[in-house]
């Protein structure tokens, strides 16, 4: 197969799952690249070389398109597309991040869970404290209320301080990949690692 | 290729680019040919860059016809581009000639 051919099917086939419109704007930048070392008289083979991997080419363009959507859009699903487009790169540096990440991230899952249990709590004993029904308590009816808003507001900052941190922590990990990640060497320096 | 170089030409591929579109308004294969002469980096590297700097507003696109084959795509600084530019130009002139300070005195001390 010819290896112009050969480079646009393997990215072609990396930018898969990503916007339409996007991957052809893509695909018709490294298209016009192959014209134009054509006229300037190289071999495909030649320019095929110099551009480097398309793989990586693609794992690149792909994590950069995920960090730009997350900043944009900021929800749910851009983050995981964010991180997922992140763990596409496969970089050694990500070995190592990567376990500490999911520790963090199963640690604020339980904080957050715990702070919705709390304020749920305190959501549900607030109505009996006002009425002055609260089972088994020996406090007084200001105290119950008191206990119940304050379990509830309790709940609600511990929850809003985990996605916080969440945010955070997605902005860091966009940066570093960012300034870790950025492809310069063509194929025969990647395998050194970046 | 030295994992230090590496990281040299990461930091300052940006800055190239910058400085190669004030001079003179490129198209992608343009630059990528010049930097891939200038500081050794590979071609496919240009088009992932370009895309994030268009993002980031540093410069603007217009499609031109070519004489021979399809319209080509020129790459133009805007002025956030520019700021950037004197910015990151600045920065680099002051580290160098610190780093080349230290490089010199070190010559001097030992011969």
């Amino acid at each position: 197969m010819n290896e112009k051919d050969d480079f646009m099917r393997r990215l072609a086939g990396g930018l898969r799952g990503m916007p339409k419109d996007t991957a052809t704007d893509i695909l018709q930048d490294y298209e016009g690249h192959f014209g134009e070392g054509r006229r300037a008289g190289r071999s495909d083979a030649d320019i095929a070389h110099q551009l480097g991997d398309p793989a990586r080419l693609a794992r690149e363009l792909r994590a950069e398109a995920g960090i730009r959507r997350w900043e944009d859009e900021r929800s749910m699903a851009a983050a995981l597309g964010a991180i997922v487009g992140l763990l596409g790169l496969a970089a050694l540096d990500l070995f190592i991040v990567i376990p500490v990440l999911i520790t963090i991230l199963i640690v604020v899952f339980c904080l957050a869970l715990a702070a919705v249990c709390i304020g749920f709590a305190g959501l549900v004993i607030l109505p009996f404290a006002i009425l002055n029904i609260l089972p088994s308590s020996d406090g007084s009816w200001l105290q119950n209320i008191l206990i119940g808003l304050g379990l509830f507001s309790a709940g609600v900052s511990g929850t809003a301080f985990c996605a916080l941190f969440l945010i955070g922590l997605t902005d860091l990990v966009s940066r570093y990949a960012r300034a870790h990640f950025r492809l310069i060497s063509p194929g025969a320096s990647l395998s050194a690692g970046v | 290729m030295e994992p230090n170089l590496v990281q040299f030409r990461k930091g300052v591929l940006d800055l190239c680019v910058l400085a190669l579109l004030e001079r003179a308004d490129a198209y992608g294969y343009e630059i990528a040919s010049r930097l891939a002469d200038a500081i050794d980096m590979g071609e496919g590297t240009i088009y992932p860059l370009m895309r994030r700097m268009q993002k980031e507003q540093l410069v603007s696109t217009y499609l031109v016809e070519s004489p021979s084959g399809p319209p080509r795509k020129y790459y133009r600084l805007t002025e956030e581009g520019r700021q950037s530019l004197l910015r990151q130009k600045a920065a680099w002139t002051d580290f160098t000639q610190a780093v080349n300070a230290v490089l010199d005195a070190g010559q001097d001390g030992t011969s």
